[in-house]
């Protein structure tokens, strides 16, 4: 892929998703029913391009909006940027029959850093709706605030983006920019101080998206920047590790004439016993001495027992010890 | 406004050469025929796709899309096709049904189709939108801009949202804000109007092609008379896929009047015993309701005004005529002798009311004003006393006093019977002559 | 027969901070037919004790039953909401 390169680098980017923002459901069935008119952007997403637009304003720069999703987005997505964004990129999943964007947080995240990122859009902001409408993880901003390395500001219930001392746009590595206000648990709120290259993730009331102009509106449809992500390969799974159990043990058949006998030879009720042992140990010595005690009654070898004793004795760094024993607890 | 692309050159004050307001069904065969023609035409919804805010009484005749879009069957997203129509005449527990089915219109050309109206009307604005029009969803149309008495475009409610162009035709339904600030609509009167609604109820396929003893893609359509109690109106019962949709029409004056709310008596219609069996176990899954412009040809209003057309239900051209509910084939032909005519009128650089003249011939030479005032009686008519009340219990007592078997009386002569029951219904033999000639002539 | 509440819910309504319609009740005070209170389908005019007229705006349908049942001059004033709001069918 050959991201799009922006003419005036430091732009303030936000990203939004494609989702289905009133699901469906059959009332007979139950079953999800696909509908062409309930797909949108929520209004945390419309808050997060409302911040960039205004950051933009305040900054001298350029807002970018950037989706990764299905081509049905395309004419949507133009009238988000119609509010004001220079431009707006839509990176399809290059799959034809994905008419729903199947990318995965992970790969969204990837995705969006390979269009931002110095190559690409070389964004010095990025503003994320904080959380999708299809039960997303909400992690996309935090992955892609990794993948360009830059701070995050997530969950911001305002941003303050007013009283402070203008930015221009040669304050790139400025740290003193714009507060906002995080939520805490337990009804506390938090003021972070957001440098002025960051990712930042908004709720829906933070800002609520102004209404674009008719001319913009009118050309919104063809401004829309399609790209086409690589389909890349598909992870290469770890072969699976089993938990190592110990193989059975054949018995002989029980002995007896009749099936009460066989019953008794089989259970040993009758039988005498040997008592149960109650043992304390620290958790190296238990292991070694259960191993221990499957030796004893058979259900390991004898290779599988030293290997087994020498792992444990290598976990506890001694050599087995004596375990204290204590008496059956009546 | 910023420059446009439009491939004709239009005057210099012109956004475009043409503006088309609603997206509905006129609308967009309107901007269909101009962007076919080679117009640049901007087509203004106000809902956030084309047919957000439509809903109707279930059956789209499909004929007048032949020449708009070939084999518009195989494309358009139609829920069933109505091979079975019905009409029921029913008083508080009785129903007479007239009941015809025939498979040839379950096959091409067809003939009625029932659809959602979001899905189709979306899907006729992207049919103008390939041919070139330009679409902009989410933009209310506030007022009209004018010049010396003639409109020069709109303005809307966005930011710098005044636009401008040679014509504008006003397709922004039933209440048509354009139309009346265009001084093309005289004194408005409720009794022209009535209200719709509507449930959608949920059925699984298979109990709806069991109900209705239907099968695959074909569909029941049953038009009621008689379930709307004091208020003069009618029902209406069809078939989509898994949903079925019932509801009512009623008059504005008489349900303002009268005290009844609109879906106390939709509820008392899913109870009628010839109805319940129908609806049962269904889950509601929207309820909706619109406006109809009733009265027809006599309501219409000025088709035409200097700049200004007026098509659809924005001029009144909806046929409710009891026998035919048809609102969309009116509204798809109005919109496209539009577009015509408007093409014609830019050709000729004249957008005047008289240059623009061609649209009511266009109009006066279809079905569309042919049918309207063949039919112009035909509402009142429906709507009068006989039609509502006397005319179904008339129906539904003859009906059962031919069918109940009163041995050991002998049977009643169907004569006797009838002059029973008028005089049970204080039906007038001479009102029954008047009438009965007075529809003939409307509906011959 | 199902609640007016589920019913309603059954519509989806992208509602603006604005309200689109307008209700001048001191005119209704003196009206005697009060045709909106029954007429509108959405059930959106509501009669108060003090005989004024009580309005939602929220899960209107808009489509014009009240201004046009209305019989007192101005009582009523009535536009369509923001584009992009109010009703949204999906499955009429």
């Amino acid at each position: 892929m050959n991201p799009p390169t922006s003419t005036d680098p430091g732009c303030v980017a936000a990203c939004v998703k494609w989702v289905d923002l009133s699901p469906e459901t059959d009332p007979t069935s139950g079953l999800p029913v696909p509908s062409a008119h309930s797909w949108g952007f929520s209004e945390a997403d419309r808050s997060a391009v409302e911040v960039a637009l205004r950051l933009a304003d305040d900054r001298g720069t350029d807002a970018v909006v950037v989706c990764v999703g299905p081509p049905d987005a395309q004419w949507a997505l133009g009238e988000l940027a119609a509010a004001g964004a220079a431009r707006a990129v839509l990176v399809t999943s290059g799959n034809p029959g994905d008419t729903r964007g199947g990318a995965s947080s992970g790969e969204t995240a990837r995705i969006l850093a390979d269009i931002l990122g110095p190559v690409g859009l070389d964004a010095d902001t990025v503003v994320c709706g904080d959380i999708s409408l299809d039960r997303g993880s909400g992690s996309v901003p935090a992955l892609l605030a990794h993948h360009l390395e830059l701070p995050q500001a997530l969950g911001l219930i305002s941003v303050d983006l007013g009283d402070r001392p203008r930015i221009g746009g040669a304050t790139r590595d400025a740290t003193t920019t714009l507060m906002g206000v995080r939520r805490l648990d337990g009804a506390r709120r938090e003021r972070v101080g957001i440098p002025a290259r960051a990712v930042m993730s908004v709720e829906g009331a933070v800002a609520p998206l102004r209404r674009a102009p008719l001319g913009r509106a009118v050309e919104a449809r063809r401004r829309v920047q399609r790209e086409s992500s690589p389909r890349r390969p598909e992870p290469v799974r770890p072969a699976r590790i089993l938990q190592w159990r110990p193989p059975p043990r054949s018995l002989p058949a029980p002995e007896g004439t009749d099936a009460f006998e066989r019953v008794v030879s089989l259970t040993g009720a009758l039988e005498e016993r040997t008592p149960p042992r109650v043992v304390e140990l620290a958790p190296p010595q238990a292991a070694a001495e259960i191993l221990r005690q499957l030796h004893r009654w058979g259900y390991l070898t004898d290779a599988g027992a030293a290997g087994a004793e020498a792992t444990a004795a290598k976990a506890t760094g001694s050599e087995p010890t004596d375990p204290v024993t204590a008496e059956p607890r009546p | 406004m910023t420059e446009h692309t439009a491939e004709r050159p239009s005057s210099d004050n012109d956004d475009f050469d043409a503006i088309v307001v609603g997206a509905g069904p006129a609308g967009s065969a309107a901007a269909l025929e101009l962007a076919r023609a080679g117009r640049s035409v901007l087509l203004i919804e106000r809902g956030p796709f084309p047919g957000s805010k439509n809903m109707y009484g279930g059956v789209i005749y499909g004929r007048i899309l032949d020449t708009l879009v070939p084999q518009w069957w195989t494309e358009a997203p139609i829920q069933r096709w109505v091979t079975r129509r019905q009409t029921m005449m029913m008083t508080g527990e009785q129903a007479l049904t007239v009941d015809y089915r025939t498979e040839a219109w379950g096959r091409p050309p067809y003939n009625g189709a029932t659809a959602y109206r979001p899905d189709f009307d979306s899907w006729l604005a992207d049919k103008a939108v390939e041919e070139g029009a330009t679409l902009v969803c989410s933009t209310t149309v506030t007022g009209l801009l004018t010049d010396s008495g003639r409109v020069v475009g709109v303005s809307t409610d966005r930011p710098d949202g005044d636009v401008r162009a040679r014509v504008v035709i006003a397709a922004d339904g039933v209440n048509s804000f354009l139309a009346k600030e265009a001084g093309l609509y005289g004194e408005v009167d409720p009794a022209n109007y009535t209200v719709g609604v509507k449930e959608t109820i949920a059925l699984p396929r298979s109990v709806i092609d069991e109900r209705f003893a239907v099968r695959g893609d074909h569909g029941v359509d049953i038009e009621i008379i008689g379930c709307t109690g004091d208020v003069p109106g009618g029902g209406f019962l069809y078939t989509n896929s898994d949903t079925i949709a019932v509801g009512l029409v009623l008059s504005l004056p008489a349900l303002a009047a009268g005290g009844r709310r609109p879906e106390e008596l939709l509820a008392e219609l899913k109870l009628h015993p010839a109805i319940a069996p129908l609806v049962e176990g269904g889950e509601v899954k929207e309820y909706s309701a619109h406006v109809i412009p009733e009265a027809g040809y006599d309501m219409m209003p000025e088709l035409v005004g200097d700049g200004i057309v007026v098509a659809g239900d924005a001029a009144a051209m909806c046929l409710a005529a009891g026998l035919w509910l048809e609102g969309v084939n009116f509204a798809i032909g109005s919109g496209a002798a539009a577009g015509r005519a408007c093409h014609g009128a830019l050709r000729k650089g004249d957008t005047s009311a008289v240059g623009l003249g061609d649209y009511r011939r266009r109009l006066e030479s279809s079905f569309v004003l042919k049918d309207h005032r063949k039919l112009r009686e035909a509402p009142h008519l429906v709507m009068g006393e006989l039609a509502q009340q006397k005319l179904p219990a008339m129906a539904c007592g003859v009906a059962e006093d031919m069918f109940t078997v009163t041995n050991p009386e002998p049977k009643a002569g169907l004569m006797r019977i009838v002059r029973r029951q008028m005089r049970t219904n204080g039906v007038k033999l001479r009102s029954v002559v008047g009438d009965t000639w007075r529809a003939l002539r409307a509906f011959g | 027969m199902i609640s007016f509440e589920r019913r309603m819910d059954s519509v989806e309504f992208r509602i603006h901070s604005e309200a689109h319609i307008v209700v001048d009740d001191t005119i209704c005070r003196d009206c005697s037919v009060r045709g909106c209170i029954t007429a509108c389908p959405a059930d959106l005019f509501v009669p108060t004790s003090d005989g004024g007229i009580l309005f939602n705006y929220e899960q209107c349908f808009e489509c014009g039953t009240c201004y046009l049942v209305c019989n007192e001059e101005g009582a009523i004033s009535w536009n369509y909401p923001e584009g992009g709001h109010g009703v949204v069918f999906h499955s009429s």
